[in-house]
């Protein structure tokens, strides 16, 4: 029973202790010491950040610097106005070719901590921010004093004990006596104390004892020889940190020990860098589909000859060309079947035929009107014979006309001539295609998909040059084609600059919902040891990479799926670049 | 056991006075740090009252302080010095009527010239 009651008083108290550990976290809230230099080889510097803006303030030969960016995506703030509390009272940074703004601040060659309140307006945003500057006293940097305790320790006995180690080696190497006598004498030191203390119960202790005592001394021994132990190693590894003359030629990006990117707001700028706000949604997973460009089907229709025959221009004189706009019923050329020679004998005595008939006739008529009027001849015949007169002569005209009457080519729908292949004078085929119309404001995409797209509404297509044109779904076959479905999609919008044949490639949704943080392609980058990172602004100067895992969503973009979480910013355009620094 | 009974209540009393200071001040203010100290803003119409407290929220006298505040009101920034009234706060006026909970930005000088500067968002 009191086991248990413990075990609810354990849990609570780490519970409280985990629930008391955040609350601890408020914005801003840091009464530690300011965080460390970045690196010692950086010019001191002041950075703020606020929802809209994030400024840095680097202190330049006695000029103040300040880099505006956006917050979010890192873009330089140009034409802003901004306004600098100072110690010797409010000023006004001026404007810089190169985009930053730029302040004289004699106060600055004083050494010490400066508190400076940053009032940024541009346009309709204004924002305070608040900027600590730490001037470093540059006749200090010289002293050990910057440099910590632990470090000078570390530095010594670094440079200590290969300076020791290698005494050893070299005497070891030419058998040096005197190494040879102190080692044995020590040895023989030890084997004297140890027999001493034996029996004692403080063995182990006074052992450790005499065998340090021993090491030490023997060490101390080593480096009383009289050999040249070289020159004293270089401190290389730490630039002094200010010297006088480098702070303006050290600020350059480079990969700190931590593993983040340190990256001077002058460089951000030559390298373009952009960043995104990440932001977690659920989206579609898009497949890329082969597709063309055609024509419309009710929007464009070719012109075909019905029968063979010689083509002839219409009335105009010219045959429509390549591109030239046409309407609906317009008579695009005419087609002249020509008269085979049978045919014109076979006409010809058919005409002589009629024109015979028609000459018998006309002399009846002609009597029988004279006849009529003494009643000789009933008037019924002469009627009789009006008609069959009328009869010849229509069957003499229409075979006039049958030989000169061309068949009128017109255009079924209004569009452009996208292909036309009449010459004067040739001759058509039945059937032949003698101009195609398109309609250039009206296109169609068809795409082949190995798939069954089930709601494919959101579709866009992407073009060899990087456009993209929004699709709609107008529908998909079921005949099989090569193993895959046509697919067609109607291009809504400004189709200018597209051709018919023209190959795409057609993203449209598929019905699967994926959950992540969706970031463009070039966002990710693929590490030396294979393994996909995006790279986190974190502070106005420092990128951090994170490792991600990436799932493909779509042609320009990937979709995050872990690694890093909603509200960063996270590098989209430059990260290539970043992950070059060294 | 009696460890982590003083463990409970160790807990119980770490976690009472950061969640007092997360709401509001004592003075019906926002607390903010500045530097070594907090300050927490009092807006009301157009005056502005700003008192120094410690890190345990302790007033400071405000004797000796100095200060300025750049607050944006309406999209604009009103930039307000301040100067000690009592004992216990700094006052200034601005310009314009001052919203209940304005953004900005308080900037303090210590008697001994150092400087600290606190963020109200």
């Amino acid at each position: 029973m009191f086991s248990h009651i413990t075990a609810v008083l354990r849990a609570l108290a780490v519970t409280l202790a985990l629930l008391a550990g955040p609350a601890y976290a408020h914005e801003g809230h840091d009464h530690g010491a300011p965080p460390p230099p970045v690196s010692k080889t950086i010019a001191p510097r002041g950075e703020a950040a606020s929802a809209a803006f994030e400024l840095v303030a680097v202190p330049k030969d006695g000029t103040l610097i300040l880099y505006l960016d956006r917050f979010e995506t890192d873009e330089p703030v140009h034409g802003a106005t901004l306004t600098i509390e100072t110690p010797t009272g409010s000023a006004n940074a001026t404007a810089a070719t190169d985009g930053s703004y730029q302040l004289p601040a004699p106060w600055l060659s004083k050494p010490g901590q400066y508190d400076l309140m940053v009032t940024v307006s541009v346009g309709s945003d204004a924002d305070v921010l608040p900027l600590t500057l730490t001037i470093p006293d540059l006749a200090a940097s010289n002293a050990p004093v910057q440099v910590g305790t632990a470090q000078t320790i570390s530095a010594t006995l670094s440079q200590a004990v290969p300076v020791v180690t290698q005494g050893i080696r070299e005497r070891l190497a030419r058998q040096d006596p005197v190494l040879l006598t102190v080692s044995a004498g020590s040895f023989l030191l030890g084997i004297l104390v140890v027999l001493v203390a034996r029996g004692r119960r403080r063995v182990p202790v006074i052992a450790v004892l005499v065998v340090t005592a021993t090491v030490l001394l023997s060490a101390s021994a080593f480096a009383h020889g009289d050999e040249d132990h070289g020159r004293p190693e270089s401190k290389a590894a730490l630039i002094p940190p200010n010297s006088p003359g480098a702070t303006a030629t050290t600020d350059l990006a480079q990969r700190l020990p931590d593993g983040s990117v340190f990256v001077p707001k002058p460089t951000q700028r030559l390298l373009e860098l952009r960043t995104v706000m990440t932001a977690a949604g659920s989206y579609r997973r898009t497949i890329g589909l082969p597709g063309r460009i055609i024509a419309n089907p009710n929007a464009s229709g070719v012109v075909q000859s019905s029968v063979g025959g010689r083509l002839s221009p219409p009335p105009s004189g010219i045959f429509p060309r390549l591109g030239t706009p046409v309407k609906k019923s317009d008579v695009l050329a005419y087609v002249t079947p020509p008269v085979q020679r049978v045919d014109v004998s076979d006409m010809r005595q058919r005409q002589g035929e009629l024109d015979q008939q028609i000459a018998i006739v006309q002399r009846r008529v002609e009597r029988y009107q004279k006849l009529t009027v003494s009643g000789a001849v009933a008037q019924v015949q002469l009627e009789e014979a009006l008609d069959e007169l009328r009869g010849l002569r229509d069957r003499r005209s229409a075979l006039d006309k049958l030989r000169a009457e061309p068949e009128a080519l017109v255009a079924p729908v209004s569009g452009v001539i996208a292909e036309a292949s009449a010459v004067a004078g040739q001759m058509a085929n039945p059937g032949q295609m003698v101009f195609q119309i398109v309609d250039p404001k009206s296109l169609w995409v068809e795409a082949l998909s190995f798939d069954a797209l089930g709601s494919a509404e959101n579709a866009t297509a992407r073009l060899a040059d990087g456009r993209t044109l929004q699709l709609t779904y107008q529908g998909a076959g079921l005949a099989d084609r090569n193993q895959a479905i046509p697919v067609q999609f109607a291009i809504a919008g400004d189709t200018s600059g597209l051709r018919v044949g023209q190959f795409v490639t057609v993203l449209a949704g598929t019905d699967t919902e994926l959950q992540g943080l969706a970031l463009p392609r070039a966002a990710v980058v693929r590490t030396g040891n294979g393994q996909d990172v995006v790279y986190e602004h974190t502070t106005a100067e420092r990128f951090e990479a994170r490792q991600v895992r990436v799932e493909p969503l779509d042609g320009n973009r990937v979709l995050i799926a872990a690694g890093v979480g909603a509200g960063k910013r996270v590098v989209t355009q430059g990260a290539e670049l970043l992950d070059q620094v060294r | 056991m009696v460890f982590w009974r003083v463990a409970v209540v160790g807990s119980l009393l770490m976690t009472l006075p950061v969640q007092a200071h997360e709401v509001a001040g004592k003075f019906g203010g926002r607390v903010t740090d500045a530097g070594k100290y907090h300050v927490e803003m009092v807006a009301k119409d157009k005056t502005l009252d700003v008192y120094v407290l410690d890190n345990s929220e302790k007033p400071l006298p405000a004797t000796g302080f100095k200060g300025i505040a750049i607050l944006v009101v309406n999209g604009k920034p009103a930039r307000i010095t301040l100067a000690p009234a009592d004992a216990q706060k700094l006052t200034g006026t601005a310009e314009v009527a001052l919203g209940a909970a304005p953004k900005g930005a308080v900037q303090l000088t210590a008697p001994d010239g150092t400087t600290a500067s606190g963020k109200f968002n």
